[in-house]
């Protein structure tokens, strides 16, 4: 592994920052409505029509902006629980966090009418469910004062088949006509990006940020395996609890926001160890640029594939995600099996 | 050879499944007289008939929608019907219509031995088709005759009251978020149009399209008529978007959803509510309980 010099963290961040810079004008100037480059400048400058203020303004800056952050702690998360788990498979949902959010959300979709709940209230609801189920989850898998990956996966697992046969069930009872509300949210969608809860999901992606950066050492230690990472100083069931609880949080929110978005989590992280290797002080900030870059371009190529039409931003990761990283997984073989 | 193999094969299955239908609605078979109604719809056209005596079990959206079959058995869900609770009640005839989750509920019955009625309207005439379909199967023609004329009837009169008048860009919401419209070639497309309207969603080629709020701003409806079962008022919804021309000029109008998207017996009166709403902008009655057939 080459040492990273602060030159090599300078250069890489600026590219990953150039990335998003480009994706988010992207973002920005391209649309179903075909508006002009100039119409666009000038809706963003104040100076446009009410029409194009409202295209450009309230419709394309809150989904790029939302697109970003959750790409943001999608990618981040991967990385993270890829590391704490010590699972190349492990991705943002693995811990059933998002099982919850999708129960709390569809909560509000099934019952919220017959209570006077407008469905402004999915992504709160939703947060709330990803909320318990953190708790529940270090309640139970934590249950010895010790957080094992195992039981901590294995929970996830079984959570996450729970929470989807009580959204069946939910479904089913409630009598549900908006059967494409939850079909979108179990495949992810930006559609209902609301300006208003991109604080919130912003939030959570600073504290993940927060306490991973500082921690990327003891994170990068933890590759050799739990034992080996305490004895070179690393305070192992410290570093588990307080990241854990940090990335399962911010997959709430974006998940709260956005649905199940796949694959993000998954191909990313694993894209940019491959070009920049393994050490963490690089990977998790570069993860957040890169996965805010790859989501907001996936939700570009979502709402302007078919003219008019809305395609899910999760069918998109999917359809691009899946066969890249079946190529990476075949280039991989050999050295995951020899780490 | 093989070449003409396959047509052939093709063609002996297609006459046998004729005959197979055919032999399931043969004309002048006795009228069914034990009903089990799978979908709101057809519940709601048989009730306007005065079939609900022949009525003898429905689905759980019908009992909630129709309150005169209120108190029959339910035999399940649009998505999952009991096969068990269908064959307890001996019907002698199952309407259904053949959604993806009902059409694997409709092979079961046949094996069973239930003669099943399918329809599958999508435009104006297909639904009205159904209604005299239906009142066939029951025995009650002659009803059905004249609910279906008497459409017809209302339809040539909405369509010369609206043809002098402005036809004001407009869109039908079914959902808002994700947002769902009405599209070309479905029997709400042609009331519109019939009504007066210009159904700015017609350029999508499916009934009922997923749309992009994007496209809504950008095509600028004059009208927006929006049926969607959000507990937030209509007005107060689409006022965020005060850019769209509906919004500023106050053209934003509820409509009750059983009335206009129900593929059924009333589409006289939900004619009317539509040539209403988009000549004056004004919102209809209120969607209170539904008077019965007329």
């Amino acid at each position: 592994m080459t040492a990273l010099t602060r030159r090599r963290l300078a250069t890489v961040l600026a590219l990953f920052s150039l990335l998003l810079a480009a994706s988010i004008l992207i973002g920005l100037a391209v649309g179903p409505s075909g508006l002009s480059p100039s119409r666009v400048v000038r809706a963003l400058l104040g100076s446009g029509s009410a029409a194009d203020a409202d295209i450009v303004l309230r419709v394309r800056l809150p989904r790029v902006i939302l697109a970003a952050l959750v790409g943001a702690s999608l990618s981040v998360a991967g990385v993270l629980f890829q590391a704490l788990l010590r699972n190349p498979l492990a991705d943002p949902f693995v811990l059933g966090v998002s099982g919850g959010a999708a129960l709390g959300g569809i909560a509000v979709l099934g019952f919220g009418a017959s209570l006077g709940l407008s469905y402004a209230w999915v992504p709160v609801a939703a947060f709330l469910g990803a909320l318990a189920t953190t708790l529940l989850l270090f309640g139970l898998a934590g249950a010895r004062g010790r957080l094992s990956s195992t039981s901590l996966l294995l929970t996830g697992v079984v959570f996450n088949s729970f929470a989807s046969a009580a959204i069946v069930f939910i479904a089913s009872v409630a009598g549900l006509t908006e059967g494409t509300s939850i079909f979108l949210w179990l495949i992810g969608s930006l559609s209902s990006a609301r300006i208003d809860v991109a604080g919130a999901v912003a939030l959570f992606l600073a504290l993940g940020l927060g306490c991973a950066v500082p921690l990327a050492r003891g994170l990068d230690l933890l590759a050799l395996g739990e034992e080996p990472a305490q004895q070179l100083g690393v305070d192992v069931p410290r570093v588990k609890r307080l990241l854990l609880l940090a990335t399962a949080l911010m997959v709430g929110a974006a998940v709260a926001v956005s649905g199940l978005i796949g694959f993000v989590g998954l191909i990313i992280p694993h894209l940019l160890r491959l070009v920049l290797g393994p050490g963490h002080r690089l990977l998790v900030p570069s993860a957040a640029l890169g996965g805010a870059a790859f989501l907001v371009l996936c939700d570009t190529v979502a709402r302007t594939l078919l003219p008019g039409r809305e395609l899910p931003v999760g069918a998109v990761t999917a359809l691009a995600g899946g066969p890249l990283f079946l190529i990476l997984l075949r280039r991989e073989q050999g050295s995951w099996g020899a780490r | 050879m093989r070449t003409l193999r396959a047509p052939l094969a093709i063609l002996l299955l297609s006459l046998l499944a004729a005959l197979a239908a055919s032999a399931g609605t043969a004309p002048g078979a006795k009228p069914a007289r034990r009903v089990i109604s799978l979908n709101p719809s057809l519940t709601a056209i048989l009730v306007a008939l005065g079939a609900t005596d022949r009525l003898i079990g429905v689905d759980e959206f019908s009992a909630r929608q129709e309150p005169t079959t209120a108190s029959l058995p339910r035999v399940g869900g649009l998505y999952d019907p009991s096969l068990e609770a269908v064959v307890a009640l001996h019907p002698d005839l199952v309407a259904l219509v053949p959604s993806a989750q009902q059409r694997n509920f409709r092979d079961q019955l046949r094996t069973a031995g239930i003669p099943v009625l399918e329809v599958d309207p999508t435009s104006f005439s297909e639904v009205l088709g159904s209604i005299e379909t239906l009142g066939d199967r029951v025995g009650l023609r002659v009803a059905a005759e004249q609910r279906v004329a008497q459409i017809r009837r209302v339809r040539d009169e909405v369509e010369s009251a609206a043809r002098s008048r402005p036809h004001p860009r407009t869109v039908l919401v079914l959902q808002r978020d994700p947002l769902y419209v009405v599209g070309a070639g479905s029997f709400i497309d042609e009331m519109l149009r019939a009504a007066g309207a210009e159904n700015i969603a017609a350029s999508f080629s499916d009934p009922y399209p997923r749309a992009g709020l994007e496209w809504l701003l950008a095509s600028a409806p004059e009208v927006i008529l929006d049926a969607a079962s959000d507990p937030e008022p209509a007005a107060a919804y689409w006022s965020r978007w005060s850019s769209l021309p509906a919004v500023r000029s106050g053209r934003v109008i509820a409509l009750d959803a059983t009335l206009v998207t129900l593929p059924g017996p009333q589409l006289d009166r939900a004619l009317v509510v539509l040539a209403r709403a988009i000549a004056e902008g004004e919102a209809p009655e209120a969607s209170g309980p539904r008077e019965g057939g007329r």
